[in-house]
């Protein structure tokens, strides 16, 4: 390759790690935050239904 | 003189309506904006090299810096942590006033939002660095300030974690909730009070092209619409805990009086 071509392109190729590792631990980060709320969430449906139960009892008596 | 009733927010109203429509063009546009980053932003020049070489049409005497891409994101995701922050701040002012449990869930909604995107910027700003500079950490006027920002949010919640009577934790979150904002116009305005050669100034005429101004526009609005989203999503989540822990406490009452 022309050595000054070579020296153009010389960061690309070894600063992609990087690049990549940035763009994907960034997406990451929001899917971690996504999936906490998502847990949350399912979490708290458990709840509703355990109390729905309690006040079907409660009504029963 | 009448006291007007305070609107609260609440889970179901028109954002929420408006949140899936706003992630499904926050998805495209932060798509779109990372296809721009690569395929329509100009690469940046570096260091001088040895010679010129025509490429694209163009002589090129430098070294192209393609860790650059990096920038398309690192800031969008930094202002959305502003924002984030700014929401925060007016609702801790909202609660102090009001005294309303609500707006203190709207103000910890924002914290969590905004450590989030404090947290992506931290780790794309701190990769870039490592390739450019060759080191994790350097304490420039920006990174330090950025950091004291993340130190603060992280005490919010430890804060919040400390105390369990909700109105005193509510004020105290507040205070932190408003000191954290003031560090923002700090942080925002600190390249142009202390000028740096690891943050230039871009939010001025000529400091990107046309090109970078572009891909930066859409990847914020992209990622902006993200975190609304986020916010959204998060808050009918807290919303639907607080109403069931309220059912759980009548419950009870209501079991003890039988």
């Amino acid at each position: 390759m022309n050595p000054v071509l070579a020296d153009i392109y010389s960061t690309v190729i070894p600063s992609m790690p990087f690049i990549i590792a940035a763009y994907a631990l960034m997406w990451a980060v929001l899917l971690i935050y996504v999936f906490v709320s998502i847990s949350g969430l399912k979490k708290t449906e458990k709840q509703i239904a355990v109390l729905e139960e309690a006040v079907a009892e409660l009504k029963a008596e | 003189m009448t006291n007007k009733p305070v609107k609260l927010p609440e889970a179901g109203q028109w954002p929420d309506k408006v949140a899936p429509w706003a992630l499904l063009a926050g998805i495209v546009l932060s798509t779109l904006g990372f296809l721009m980053a690569f395929l329509y932003a100009g690469p940046v020049n570096g260091a001088a090299v040895d010679g010129v070489e025509l490429i694209g049409g163009q002589m090129v005497a430098n070294k192209l810096l393609l860790s650059q891409k990096i920038f398309y994101f690192h800031m969008p995701v930094a202002l959305v942590s502003f924002c984030a922050l700014a929401f925060a701040c007016y609702y801790s002012v909202r609660f102090l006033a009001t005294k309303n449990q609500r707006f203190d869930t709207c103000a910890k909604v924002c914290m969590e939002i905004s450590l989030v995107f404090v947290i992506c910027t931290m780790i794309t700003g701190d990769l870039w660095e490592r390739f450019e500079w060759g080191v994790w950490w350097t304490w420039e006027p920006r990174l330090t300030t950025y950091l004291i920002l993340m130190l603060i949010v992280i005490a919010y919640f430890v804060l919040r974690n400390a105390i369990d009577e909700p109105e005193r934790r509510g004020v105290y979150a507040a205070v932190i909730g408003i000191i954290a904002m003031v560090d923002v116009p700090i942080c925002f305005m600190i390249t142009r009070l202390i000028p740096s050669g690891v943050h230039p100034v871009v939010l001025r005429e000529g400091g990107m092209s046309g090109d970078m101004g572009m891909t930066v526009a859409v990847c914020l609005a992209g990622l902006m619409l993200v975190g609304f989203a986020l916010y959204r999503f998060r808050f009918r989540q807290v919303r639907l805990q607080e109403r069931l822990q309220a059912l759980k406490d009548e419950v009870e009452i209501l079991e003890e009086q039988r």
